[in-house]
């Protein structure tokens, strides 16, 4: 059971291999590996058929340890109803697979293809074989990506259907995963077969039903039924191999076989019978009629699928072992004889260049054998005697004649079934006309026998198989004994006397070629029916949810920025009355003491503050933002933070050049802070007031109302004796906190490359301040850069325990090389490579990471400090190391800062960087 | 107590600025907005301690509270890397319209 798996998923990854050195054929070889896989089913199945024993539970098992922690285990059961569908994926796999070594031409061989139909065929045997809820949605998820990805192999023109078949049946898949969810917590497992063995458990369970209605509905998209069937017809856009295998025979059937594994729950459920069969049966008719409208082949043959499930879902639902055992034959016949439908079609089509039935006239004589096979398949499809589609239908309407319930269900459910029946007969009919009547098509020829083989293969088989039926009696027994523990199967044989199935068999026959013999009659009353176009109504709500997201999204898209940067602020606002309201009047007594200073410092940020806020000349509001910066730091100095004060100190000078180079060659005036209309303007000031007081009172509501935090003391007591720093603000950001740090510094890297990216349109490096050199500046870079150098150096050096670290010596730093760029002292070349962001970021990145991971080699904790050798009697430590990696990162952005903006715009080739550019806007 | 009303400043300033045409304000505004929290942070850690977390300095008065200092040093250090791509992407946008004019008409 795991060899078939691995054989499969090995044949998946040889394939496109395969096909590099042979073709096409490699279909021959993946066929005689799904064979070889089926073979491997086939030998467990004298311990799965019951061989005698009746009653008797009979499983191979496999399972590996998974997700412990969740109790789920990669679980396989192979039991006969697993056989039943693994054996339909394998064989019509095995027959697709040596159709497209004819079907396909080397080059699309070589494609996508084949590889993606043998993931499928192994994702479609994972799903029967899964014993696990949480592996059987997997399994699931990866049949519907495979249907995806075969679909989008046709081209443009599947763009449209392939979307709707996946929102269809993604939506059936999470409905799958709600239900796996609600199963495993009413049942308190994940495992299959223990779920199923204690109906009770589950059934007691409030979940119950919605586990039903999720089940039913992932079955409902999976499987096409209505209102959700019109995913398939539009499915059709695939190759004819993809139609023949995923969408008739295998995928399909998918959502049967999960009505059928979860039947030993809810089969004698009376809402779990009435929903099915009223969905099947709806869907067995319209399926039915909608396939009789039709004249293209595969549009027939998709609609007539539609209608096959139908009756498989009605028959499930019916739930007793005659009609699950039924469900299950004609789950076998009808992929023989759909996908040997479809693989003539595709000849037919490759042949003719036409898929339109009435196209179809004379094939016999010119393509005899070709006509035969569809003939013999269309009358399996149709029920004729002695195909094995014929005895799957008898067995059909057993189950239905003997439906349990009020006295009007059986034979109302018996009478629908017939009537589609009746259709389907038709429309076969009218396949075996078009392949048998009118006149005749003579530069037609027949197809090689080897492009022919598979399908006619398939389609004898579909008729010896018929009088042979009580092969398949050891299969179906174990299969349905396997789907409604203790129960008794129905015993599988061709002829069973005159009885009821009979009778009604000749009704359908009758009915069927009445309408076949007034067909054009019929026509006349197809075309005029309207039926509701789910389909439409489906892209209706689509785009529907797509406009709806679009304008969600357009505010963050608006020229106005103003419109969505108002949202948060308004928040703050909000939270602030929120706040207060929660808080009510109950604060701890203020501890805060005041400062001398403050009063004035308030004053001056007051001012500061107005002027900014209506000032429309950019240069005036750099100057005042830089003061704002300084007052800022003296605060922070006066509340005891002096490694906090020096970096934002040397985090303004940097702005404030930064800032500066930004504007040369932009615009100097603002726009005016309050436009000619003045709209918008008493909104934010009403927004700007609202956030202020909201952030003031929450700053005097909460803070300075208690005793140090307990983690402040700890840090204050421990720090020199844990890390042997003295400077605590230090020790918190190199050991501490290491990983935090590191990630912000890695940020701070990502910066500085991004920086790059953006200012990738400006031209080389200007380097204008070079031609008009300023005296003063290059003398002074050259003296104070050194120093600035040597400054940061020690700054980082003694970081640990005084004022420093790799924040501020960075800055420091980067304060020289901005002077160096300015004075244009820096010379072509050197200093150029040296302060390459790129360089920097990666190397810093590579310090601080490389640090932090390097105790882990010797099994310490990560981040932990250590003792760097040879070099700790200098007083180099882990954290000085870690400090360089972050010294670097902060340099690489300083450096990216001088790069990408020192340069002109590509828009300004004249470098102007003087004022005179300023000018007054609109 | 002035704290309070230096946050209140800074935010109410950096919210108009933000919502003002000119994407010049709206980088200012945002630096304002980062001091106004920074500030907010720092004082999380109480006033009435505000002796420096260094060797020799223990004799001022009691130590303050060094936590909330790592997060906003690290905090000015981001805002710096926030208020630079910002800048990046004012300057590309000078660069692809010659319009650093957040806005359209009026």
């Amino acid at each position: 059971m795991v060899a078939a798996l691995l054989l499969l998923a090995a044949l998946a990854a040889s394939a496109p291999m395969l096909a590099r050195r042979l073709g096409r054929s490699t279909g021959y070889v993946l066929s005689a590996g799904f064979l070889v896989a089926a073979g491997l089913l086939v030998s467990l199945a004298p311990q799965v058929l019951r061989g005698g024993r009746p009653g008797a539970q009979a499983a191979v098992e496999a399972s590996a340890p998974w997700l412990p922690s969740l109790g789920v285990e990669a679980a396989l059961r192979l039991d006969g109803l697993s056989l039943v569908f693994a054996l339909v994926a394998l064989v019509v796999g095995a027959l697709v697979m040596a159709y497209c070594a004819r079907y396909l031409s080397d080059a699309s061989a070589r494609g996508p293809v084949l590889p993606l139909l043998t993931v499928f065929a192994a994702a479609m045997v994972g799903l029967v074989l899964a014993d696990d809820l949480v592996l059987l949605y997997l399994f699931w998820e990866l049949t519907t990506l495979c249907s995806f990805a075969l679909l989008s192999t046709a081209g443009a023109r599947a763009e449209a259907p392939a979307r709707r078949a996946l929102v269809i049946t993604i939506a059936g898949g999470l409905a799958l995963l709600v239900a796996v969810v609600l199963l495993a917590l009413a049942g308190g497992t994940t495992r299959i077969s223990v779920l199923l063995a204690e109906p009770d458990v589950v059934l007691s369970s409030p979940l119950a039903w919605p586990v039903a209605a999720c089940v039913l509905l992932a079955a409902m998209s999976k499987s096409a039924q209505l209102p959700l069937q019109f995913w398939l017809p539009g499915a059709m856009v695939a190759m004819t191999p993809v139609s023949a295998y995923l969408h008739a025979a295998t995928m399909v059937k998918a959502g049967i076989y999960l009505l059928v594994r979860i039947s030993a729950l809810f089969a004698e459920q009376t809402p779990w019978q009435v929903a099915l069969v009223a969905v099947g049966m709806a869907t067995a008719l319209v399926g039915a009629v909608m396939a009789l409208r039709e004249h293209d082949l595969k549009g027939i043959l998709a609609h007539s699928t539609v209608s096959q499930l139908g009756l498989l879902v009605a028959a499930i639902g019916v739930g007793t072992p005659t009609a699950l055992g039924a469900a299950l034959l004609h789950t076998m016949a009808h992929a023989l004889f759909k996908a040997t439908l479809f693989m003539l079609v595709g000849i037919i089509d490759t042949e003719t260049g036409s898929r339109d039935i009435r196209d179809l006239s004379g094939l016999r004589r010119a393509m005899p054998w070709t006509a035969a096979a569809t003939a013999l398949a269309a009358l399996s499809m149709a029920g004729v005697p002695p195909a094995l589609g014929f005895v799957s239908k008898e067995y059909l309407y057993q189950g239905f004649v003997s439906a349990p319930g009020p006295a009007w269900v059986a034979p109302a459910a018996a009478a629908c079934a017939v009537t589609a029946s009746a259709l389907t007969f038709a429309y076969s009919m009218r396949i075996v006309w078009g392949a048998f009547g009118g006149p005749d098509h003579p530069e037609l020829y027949e197809p090689a026998k080897s492009f022919l083989a598979p399908a006619a293969v398939a389609a004898a088989a579909g008729l010896l198989l018929g009088p042979a039926v009580s092969l398949f009696d050891p299969l179906v027994d174990a299969a349905t004994s396997a789907a409604l523990p203790g129960s008794v199967p129905p015993r599988i044989y061709f002829w069973h006397g005159l009885s009821t199935e009979v009778v009604l068999s000749g009704v359908t026959v009758a009915l069927g070629s009445l309408l076949f013999w007034q067909r054009d009659r019929v026509d006349g009353v197809l075309v005029r029916l309207r039926l509701p176009d789910a389909g439409g109504a489906f892209d209706v709500g689509h785009r529907g949810l797509l406009a709806l997201g679009g304008r969600v999204g357009a505010d963050t898209r608006a020229r106005p920025l103003a419109t969505h940067l108002a949202r948060p602020l308004a928040v703050v606002a909000v939270l602030g009355v929120v706040g207060a309201v929660v808080l009510g009047g109950a604060l701890p007594e203020r501890t805060a003491t005041a400062v001398p200073g403050e009063p004035v410092l308030l004053v001056v940020l007051a001012v500061t503050l107005v002027c900014a806020a209506v000032t429309s000349s950019a240069l005036v509001l750099v100057a005042l933002v830089g003061l704002v910066g300084l007052v800022v730091a003296v605060r922070m100095v006066l509340v005891g933070a002096a490694d906090v004060a020096l970096t934002l100190l040397l985090v303004e000078v940097l702005t404030a050049v930064v800032l500066v180079l930004v504007l040369r060659g932009g615009r100097l005036r603002l726009p005016a802070v309050v436009g000619p209309t003045g709209r918008g303007a008493v909104p934010a000031a009403l927004l700007a007031a609202g956030a202020g007081t909201a952030a003031g009172l929450g700053t005097w509501a909460l803070t300075g109302r208690r005793e140090l935090s307990p983690t402040g003391a700890y840090l204050l007591d421990n720090a020199e004796e844990l890390t042997g720093g003295t400077n605590v603000v230090n020790t918190v950001l190199v050991d501490f906190r290491g990983v935090d740090t590191l990630l912000e510094s890695v940020l701070v890297g990502v910066v500085a490359l991004g920086l790059g990216v953006l200012t990738r349109g400006s031209t080389t490096p200007g380097h204008e301040a070079r031609e008009r050199p300023d005296v003063v500046l290059q003398v002074a870079s050259r003296v104070l850069a050194p120093l600035a150098v040597l400054a940061s150096a020690v700054l980082l050096w003694r970081g640990h325990d005084q004022p420093g670290g790799g924040f501020i010596g960075a800055l420091v730093a980067g304060a020289g090389v901005v002077l160096v760029h300015l004075a244009g002292t820096g010379g072509s070349g050197r200093l150029e490579r040296l302060t390459d962001p790129v360089l920097l970021a990666g190397s810093g990145a590579l310090v601080a990471v490389g640090t932090g991971l390097l105790p882990l080699v010797w099994g310490g904790a990560l981040m932990e400090p250590f003792a760097v050798p040879g070099l700790y009697a200098l007083g180099v430590s882990s954290a000085l190391l870690f400090d360089l990696g972050v010294y670097a990162l902060v340099v690489s952005l300083v450096a990216a800062c001088v790069r990408g903006f020192g340069r002109v715009s590509a828009a300004d080739p004249s470098g102007d960087p003087g004022p005179g550019r300023a000018e007054v806007s609109a | 107590m002035t704290t309070a009303v230096v946050v209140a400043l800074l935010v109410a300033t950096g919210t108009w600025l933000v919502l003002r045409r000119g994407l010049l304000r709206v980088v200012v505004g945002f630096v304002l907005l980062g001091h106004g929290v920074n500030l907010l942070v720092l004082t999380a850690g109480g006033t009435d301690r505000r002796g420096f977390a260094l060797p020799g300095q223990q004799g001022e008065g009691p130590v303050a509270d060094p936590l909330p200092q790592a997060f906003v040093l690290t905090a000015v250090v981001i805002a710096f890397a926030v208020t630079v791509h910002l800048l990046g992407l004012l300057r590309q946008g000078q660069v692809l319209d010659e319009d650093d004019d957040a806005e359209g008409p009026a």
